[in-house]
């Protein structure tokens, strides 16, 4: 418990830290492109059309779902991915791999997940933008529901903390979790309710998709974009499901990283 | 005059894994796997204000990684560091990133050790100039050559204002004339009253600007004194060393090996 306010508070102190870091996180992965920072969106653009193609034109064969097209059915979920991929993926590398420049312990550690995290923040946020201009003049104007997305936000953002406090963690001790997280990474996408569509499943499968914290996001994210009602409210166990998940990975993720951090620099 | 830095008794101790797994049961079983090695064995020594103390010794000694632990980078094993203020370690390259350019390594640098954007942009200039690097301050640090990233790094550290500042080897790559300013710089430190410690294996530069020495010798201290006293009987040993033949070479740092495996004595 002492570790998990210790983590907080240190999070809180240093916002203003986590901001510029982040800015120069987005930066120095992208200097070297001409496009620099555009392509943070035209990536995502080309899978978002090609698993368009594929998955809405190739094997549905251009079916809607329940009454929404496939393309606005899957971009409204799909940008929570580009948001959770990323993000998973670098945060557990974060430390090891930034543990050198950092060579001051008086520097809090705990920091650094969340500004890799906060890094990709700004290309998920503008994604976000474009997609409700792209869903306002294609058939799902701006609605009332709008309003969860802060929410939802909040949410992947905690989710994701507590996921890189324990990955990068682990990852640093035992380098061989980076390839455990990028092999889940790899096939997590089909799990989750973005490309494919999974009413037509067994009820009970469906239950053990739920269980999945991501699955409550991208339905959440779907359902404000799309104006399809309060999911926060729709279901409510699922919600406080959620949360529980959220608190009982960041109470594991900071305890594991309370615990070794000042021995970080001997696992290299 | 009072005390900046206390180290006591510290001790570094490595594991040293024959196989991966090993490394992986030491971490996860209670029992202990691998072989122990000391890089720093019981060490123990006090710095005055204005001190400025060099470390000396062979390859492999512990001189960077005592100047490691003081700096607070890694943490050692046993015993205790007492230092009045903040601790800046100077390396060849130290923390710098390489994507980006001098200048937003500046900022980044400042940033981590705490400093406002208004102080930030106040330093900014003196920085630059001191490091010389003028134009090529816009241009990304892998494009540098080692002098100007040492000399970047040189100059962001001690313009940071640290109390305690250790030099790792970082002057040896600047040409004369930087070393002269850099040493011109520390002198003023000095003046300031700031403690200084000083590794190089160029003994000219040593002795023109310590005060103190210590000698180790495979992690442990050999002799502490004033330059004067540790360096001749560094140089005689460095020349009788010179002289062994390659097998009492390798006799002399099997030896010294060894004794750097075995348990600590529990006093």
């Amino acid at each position: 418990m002492s570790s998990m306010y210790k983590v907080i508070k240190e999070q809180i102190e240093s916002f203003y830290l986590i901001r510029r870091l982040s800015l120069y996180e987005l930066k120095s992965a992208n200097n070297n492109n001409y496009l620099g920072m555009l392509w943070e969106i035209l990536n995502p653009g080309i899978q978002i059309t090609i698993f368009w193609f594929v998955f809405g034109f190739g094997i549905r064969g251009g079916r809607d779902v329940d009454g929404v097209p496939f393309f606005q059915w899957m971009l409204a979920g799909i940008i929570v991915w580009f948001f959770v991929n990323p993000s998973i993926s670098q945060g557990s590398k974060s430390i090891y791999s930034r543990i050198k420049m950092i060579s001051k312990m008086s520097f809090p550690m705990s920091v650094i997940p969340t500004y890799v995290i906060f890094s990709k923040l700004y290309p998920h946020l503008v994604l976000t933008i474009i997609s409700i201009i792209i869903l306002h003049f294609t058939g799902f104007p701006i609605s009332i529901y709008l309003i969860q997305i802060p929410y939802f936000l909040f949410g992947t953002v905690a989710l994701l903390l507590a996921i890189s406090l324990i990955t990068s963690t682990l990852s640093t001790i035992v380098r061989d979790m980076q390839q455990i997280v990028q092999a889940i990474l790899r096939v997590m996408i089909y799990l989750l309710p973005v490309l494919w569509v999974t009413f037509s499943l067994p009820e009970w499968v469906q239950s053990v998709m739920k269980i999945n914290p991501i699955f409550y996001l991208v339905e959440g994210y779907r359902h404000a974009l799309l104006g399809q009602g309060w999911y926060i409210t729709a279901d409510i166990p699922y919600t406080f499901y959620f949360w529980g998940v959220v608190l009982v990975l960041f109470w594991i993720g900071s305890a594991l990283h309370v615990k070794f951090r000042k021995h970080f620099i001997d696992f290299l | 005059m009072s005390k900046s830095v206390i180290v006591k008794n510290v001790t570094k101790k490595y594991k040293l894994y024959k196989k991966t797994s090993e490394k992986l049961l030491d971490i996860i079983l209670p029992k202990s796997y691998g072989e122990d090695f000391y890089a720093l064995r019981d060490i123990s020594f006090e710095a005055e204000e204005g001190d400025i103390i060099g470390f000396v010794g062979v390859n492999g000694s512990g001189k960077s990684t005592l100047s490691n632990v003081i700096a607070g980078v890694i943490p050692q094993t046993e015993g205790t560091i007492d230092i009045k203020g903040q601790a800046s370690l100077i390396a060849v390259s130290a923390g710098l990133n390489n994507q980006l350019t001098g200048r937003e390594n500046i900022e980044l640098k400042c940033l981590m050790l705490g400093f406002s954007k208004k102080e930030i942009k106040e330093l900014e200039s003196d920085i630059i100039e001191f490091a010389e690097l003028d134009k090529f301050i816009d241009q990304p640090v892998k494009s540098y050559s080692s002098g100007m990233k040492s000399r970047l790094g040189f100059s962001i550290s001690v313009h940071t204002d640290p109390d305690v500042l250790i030099i790792d080897e970082a002057l040896s790559v600047g040409d004369k004339a930087f070393a002269d300013k850099c040493l011109d710089k520390m002198n003023e430190f000095k003046s300031r009253g700031k403690t200084m410690f000083f590794i190089s294996h160029s003994i000219g530069q040593m002795k023109q600007f310590c005060e103190k020495a210590v000698w180790l010798e495979f992690g442990q201290i050999r002799m502490i004194g004033s330059i004067n006293e540790v360096i001749p009987e560094y140089e005689k040993f460095l020349n009788e060393y010179k002289l062994m033949s390659a097998q009492e070479k390798k006799d002399f740092r099997d030896k010294a090996l060894q004794r750097q495996s075995e348990p600590m004595l529990s006093l």
